[in-house]
């Protein structure tokens, strides 16, 4: 599903203080994988979860999705390309404060422009799964981050992307919240088969997947 | 998806409430001031204006071409009645009256003025502009001996209701000729000159006195609402002057374009305010959100829809201002033309320029479209330069700061 070619990553490329971020990067995600990207911090897994979700350029090497280089692609091409194809988890939960819970669920699959009936249906069926369908008319601000942080993966989640990337998901979540947050992560990747990475140097996440690719300083030593 | 943009926009608009409300206050309380002064702006010349057509040329007037450059008798129109029949039997034209006057000494006991007499119908006057409308002291009415004096002649003279004056002036034959009047009434026109000048007496005493046949006239003012009226008249009599009232009276004509020059520096100020009030709240607002904008990029909403988003915002802000604004505005239109402002302060230096004591406001349509339109235009194109962050913003930037 996911084919990385020999890639290369710097930032402040020719300065005095260049870092090589990722280096030759090779690797193969398949549809369905639960996996992680594990290492102590700055050994490069945002950076190459950041550039495998089209969010960051990178210097040489392809990143294939579905046999489709996504490195080649136009600014444009790439925002297309996350809005339809990828959900993001991010650290803080990122909701829109004006949206309801329902609204910031079914907030991309109203940019991908499904009609109110299939976005509601859609909306009740993952809020289920999260267990957070008594909150809906709720707005962000007034849940705890656990249920904070179940709105942002309902929101990955909804308009069935090919891959969720979770970004240090349960950083800001307490043990309890963090376990249950994995538990439906993993029902979800199991129950609706969407292939979802992680990077993470936390213990639960750790515990909760199937597949651990570990980074130290830009490459890969053990996948 | 543009349901949700536009309440993404709504909700945001009034996310802070204290902030946007005071921008829509702003801008309510600059458009009802700015609708305000051009209201009053507008009203005095609007009612210079009404008073010059109605106690003197009316939309047109026609007069011999050489009485202009030469008041006297001689000059003066000799087919005038039939002229007027004419006229008054156009569809387009809807009062016509002919007037004699020609210039003298007014003398009392004790003082004596250069004056004008002017000969007039006095109901036909009334019909013409309301001419008893006029009068600050006394009685309309003219009679076989009575006269009626402009304000700033009977100041001159020290004359009062019941006061004679004698008026003396050549005659047709060229011999100088008085007349004896008693003053009924005191009328104050707000035309300078006619206030300063003008003593009018029943024009078939005037025609008698004078010895001139009453088939002429000096001047045939005319009151029609027709923009072609001029050329007509003017293509029909050619031997004749058709003047319009602003060729007759520049200083009315200079008056108009000082005005709108003022409204124009005014509204010009007032835009700038709001473009200034709603530019700071956007600007701050979209610092505020710049991490939600990066992760709607992030998450694959497009650029546009977000610049649909804040031009949604900026135009809802600009739209309750606006109407907030109109209503203020309208309020205080309504008070300034029924009750008016009093400055009867400056009542003198006012009276120099022939205006009245209390401005009444004047209002048109026109101010409530151009201020939206122009409010609209502020409003959107304050967010231009906001729009710029969010335009250059890298979502990764907004990701990292999580971190």
């Amino acid at each position: 599903m996911i084919q990385i070619d020999n890639v290369q990553k710097y930032f402040y490329k020719g300065e005095e203080r260049e870092v090589h971020a990722l280096r030759d990067i090779n690797l193969t995600i398949e549809k369905g994988e639960f996996s992680l990207l594990n290492g102590p911090s700055g050994c490069g897994k945002t950076t190459l979860l950041n550039a495998i979700g089209a969010l960051d350029t990178v210097d040489s090497g392809k990143i294939y999705l579905e046999n489709r280089d996504i490195v080649a692609l136009s600014e444009n091409e790439r925002t297309n390309l996350r809005l339809n194809e990828m959900g993001f988890v991010f650290q803080s939960y990122n909701l829109v404060p004006v949206l309801s819970v329902a609204e910031n669920i079914g907030f991309i699959m109203k940019l991908q422009g499904f009609s109110d009936s299939e976005t509601k249906e859609r909306v009740e069926e993952v809020a289920s799964m999260l267990e957070i369908d008594n909150k809906l008319d709720s707005l962000p601000n007034t849940l705890s981050g656990g249920q904070q942080q179940r709105v942002a993966v309902a929101r990955a989640v909804a308009a069935k992307p090919k891959i969720i990337l979770a970004d240090e998901p349960t950083a800001n979540l307490d043990s309890k919240n963090s376990t249950a947050l994995m538990n439906m992560m993993r029902s979800l990747n199991e129950k609706e088969g969407v292939t979802i990475l992680f990077a993470s140097h936390d213990e639960y996440v750790i515990e909760s997947v199937r597949r651990i690719i570990k980074l130290e300083d830009g490459a890969i030593v053990e996948s | 998806m543009y349901k949700l943009i536009l309440k993404l926009a709504w909700n945001n608009a009034f996310l802070r409430l204290s902030r946007t409300l005071l921008v829509i206050i702003m801008i309510a309380v600059s458009m009802s001031m700015m609708l305000s002064i051009q209201g009053i702006y507008d009203g005095m010349t609007v009612n210079m204006i009404d008073k010059t057509k109605r106690s003197d040329s009316g939309e047109v007037s026609i007069y011999n071409p050489e009485y202009r450059l030469n008041k006297v008798l001689q000059n003066s129109i000799k087919d005038a009645d039939k002229i007027k029949a004419e006229i008054a039997s156009r569809s387009d034209v809807s009062a016509v009256v002919t007037r004699l006057s020609v210039e003298g000494l007014s003398a009392t006991a004790r003082k004596s003025a250069f004056s004008n007499i002017i000969g007039i119908d006095l109901e036909e006057e009334i019909a013409f502009g309301e001419f008893d409308d006029f009068l600050k002291e006394g009685e309309m009415v003219l009679g076989k001996r009575g006269a009626v004096i402009g304000s700033e002649l009977a100041k001159t003279l020290k004359i009062r209701i019941g006061s004679k004056v004698i008026f003396s002036t050549q005659d047709s034959s060229g011999e100088i000729n008085a007349m004896a009047v008693k003053i009924k009434g005191i009328v104050k026109t707000s035309n300078i000159s006619l206030d300063a000048t003008a003593l009018y007496v029943d024009a078939k005493r005037l025609y008698a006195f004078l010895g001139v046949k009453e088939s002429e006239a000096t001047q045939i003012a005319i009151r029609s609402t027709s923009e072609t009226l001029q050329q007509a008249l003017q293509a029909r009599y050619t031997k004749l002057d058709v003047k319009t009232l602003l060729e007759l009276n520049p200083m009315l004509k200079q008056m108009e374009d000082m005005m709108v020059i003022f409204t124009s520096i005014t509204f010009f100020i007032v835009m700038l305010v709001v473009f200034i009030g709603i530019l700071g709240v956007m600007y701050v607002s979209i610092l505020d959100r710049i991490r939600e904008f990066g992760i709607m990029r992030a998450v694959g909403m497009e650029y546009r829809h977000i610049r649909l988003q804040i031009f949604l915002e900026a135009l809802f802000v600009g739209l309750v201002g606006y109407a907030s604004g109109a209503l203020l505005g309208l309020g205080a239109l309504l008070y300034l033309q029924e009750v008016g402002l009093n400055l009867s302060q400056f009542a003198d230096g006012l009276a120099s320029f022939g205006m009245d004591t209390i401005l009444y406001g004047h209002m048109e349509l026109s101010y409530f479209t151009n201020t939206f339109y122009a409010i609209i235009s502020a409003s959107l194109l304050s967010v231009v330069l906001p729009l710029k962050k969010i335009k250059n913003l890298n979502p990764i930037d907004v990701i990292k700061a999580d971190t």
